[in-house]
């Protein structure tokens, strides 16, 4: 398997060239192009394992019901993966330690790369108004994820503060809480700043530049009532 | 305090290095990540009937949050707009500028904020009733939907409604039908700004009522 990330940052897609046989699993939805001699199995969850929890797990976290599982036949194939908003996309080998991927950032993986959801207190998921679903990747393999802008990593040793709506991944060394922006609650709500993740340990988290609910935010006031 | 716009021109995005003591101000939910002993207040956006005429009447935050050093070493926050696109900075010595709706994304601490009067014609092309200036001596971060355009005119300049960013504050500007009545109903143009006099303007390459004129008619 050999993975290209092409058209970056502004318009990335992942080319995903596989030999016959081999399989890549992606989001439901992703695909933009592939050669005629691949086929398509559609499960939900990860195949093999799939279950109806899963695949409920994954409808809340916001990513879509079902996976697709690409393999060419014959001579082997590509298959060219996008996503919707503008932005960057990165590939990642795991190797041991796990990564934690929040909800929307998650484009595909491979069949070696095991896949499952975690999800954050339903409190704080209601305060913060941003799906802080993850999906926590581990084995060994590749995985695509994608932001929404940039994406700059941040070398983390001891504390560091990421809005929620600003993580894409992380590793899993690193342990997190998710807590009011500033030293109050008053302060957090007032200042539009809501709920951070507190990173703690060593580790890298990937931040993307720009916030998908701010934009959407931004531009909602602008489009019709329904 | 030391300050980088990275990702542009397409996702641009400021790193601020704050020394010990140093305090940056910044939009409301601009903060994308900083280090954990930062100290971070949200404040009135320059007292409270000002903060109040601002949100309700200029299109800005009711409140802004104060990122303050307080530890002995740098420390960084990031901050971005809430679109994609450019980033500027404005270096203020004594002169004012215009800001439009939505364009402040962070200053220091030593800039004046101010409402300037701009007309009921403004508020019917949906540029606000009242527009924010910065004044003083400081730095001042803002952006853009798309790509930032500067312009130094002398005489007249017309730009397209929602494409304005910031001016100078000797420009006039004025809101008006782009072409005839009929041509601005037709031409898709409908109000345009014109800006008279000399000084710099700056434009943005898109417009959120741009593209959601364009989502609109397919909503159902």
């Amino acid at each position: 398997m050999q993975i290209d990330i092409t058209h970056r940052p502004g318009n990335s897609a992942a080319k995903v060239s596989l030999d016959a046989g081999e399989t890549i699993t992606a989001e439901g939805g992703a695909m933009i192009a592939m050669s005629g001699n691949v086929s398509v199995e559609t499960t939900t969850q990860k195949r093999d394992s799939g279950s109806i929890l899963g695949a409920l797990k994954r409808m809340v976290t916001g990513e879509s019901f079902f996976l697709n599982h690409f393999t060419p036949s014959g001579e082997g194939g590509e298959v060219y993966l996008g996503t919707v908003l503008a932005g960057d996309m990165m590939e990642y080998q795991l190797d041991g330690p796990g990564l934690l991927v929040q909800g929307g950032s998650y484009v595909a993986s491979a069949p070696s790369v095991n896949m499952d959801i975690q999800w954050q207190g339903l409190g704080k998921t209601f305060f913060s108004g941003e799906s802080m679903f993850l999906i926590h990747l581990s084995g060994n393999g590749p995985v695509i994820f994608n932001s929404f802008g940039a994406i700059y990593p941040i070398q983390v040793n001891g504390e560091y503060i990421v809005d929620t709506g600003h993580i894409v991944a992380f590793e899993e060394s690193l342990n997190y809480v998710i807590e009011k922006a500033g030293g109050s609650w008053l302060s957090a709500i007032l200042g539009g700043e809501g709920l951070v993740c507190k990173f703690q340990g060593q580790g890298t988290v990937w931040c993307q530049s720009h916030n998908a609910g701010s934009f959407g935010q931004s531009l909602g006031p602008n489009l019709k009532h329904q | 305090m030391r300050t980088t716009i990275e990702g542009g021109p397409a996702f641009a995005y400021i790193n601020v290095d704050l020394d010990p003591g140093e305090t940056v101000i910044a939009e409301s939910d601009a903060m994308s990540s900083m280090a954990a002993d930062l100290n971070l207040v949200a404040k009135l956006n320059g007292g409270f009937f000002a903060g109040i005429l601002k949100k309700f009447l200029g299109g800005e935050s009711l409140f802004v949050n104060h990122f303050t050093n307080n530890t002995s070493e740098a420390r960084r926050v990031t901050l971005v707009q809430s679109t994609p696109g450019n980033s500027r900075e404005i270096q203020l010595n004594g002169q004012e500028y215009c800001l439009q709706p939505g364009a402040f994304i962070a200053c220091t601490p030593d800039v004046n904020f101010g409402l300037k009067w701009a007309g009921i014609k403004s508020w019917f092309a949906r540029e606000g009733l009242f527009k924010l200036t910065v004044s003083g001596h400081g730095t001042v971060w803002y952006g853009a939907y798309g790509g930032l355009l500067e312009k130094e005119v002398d005489g007249e300049y017309i730009v397209d409604t929602g494409h304005l960013v910031a001016y100078e504050p000797q420009m006039n500007l004025n809101i008006q039908l782009a072409g005839g009545l009929f041509g601005s109903l037709f031409g898709g143009e409908g109000f345009v700004s014109r800006l008279e006099g000399k000084g710099k303007i700056v434009i943005q390459t898109r417009s959120l009522s741009g593209l959601a004129d364009w989502v609109n008619p397919m909503l159902h």
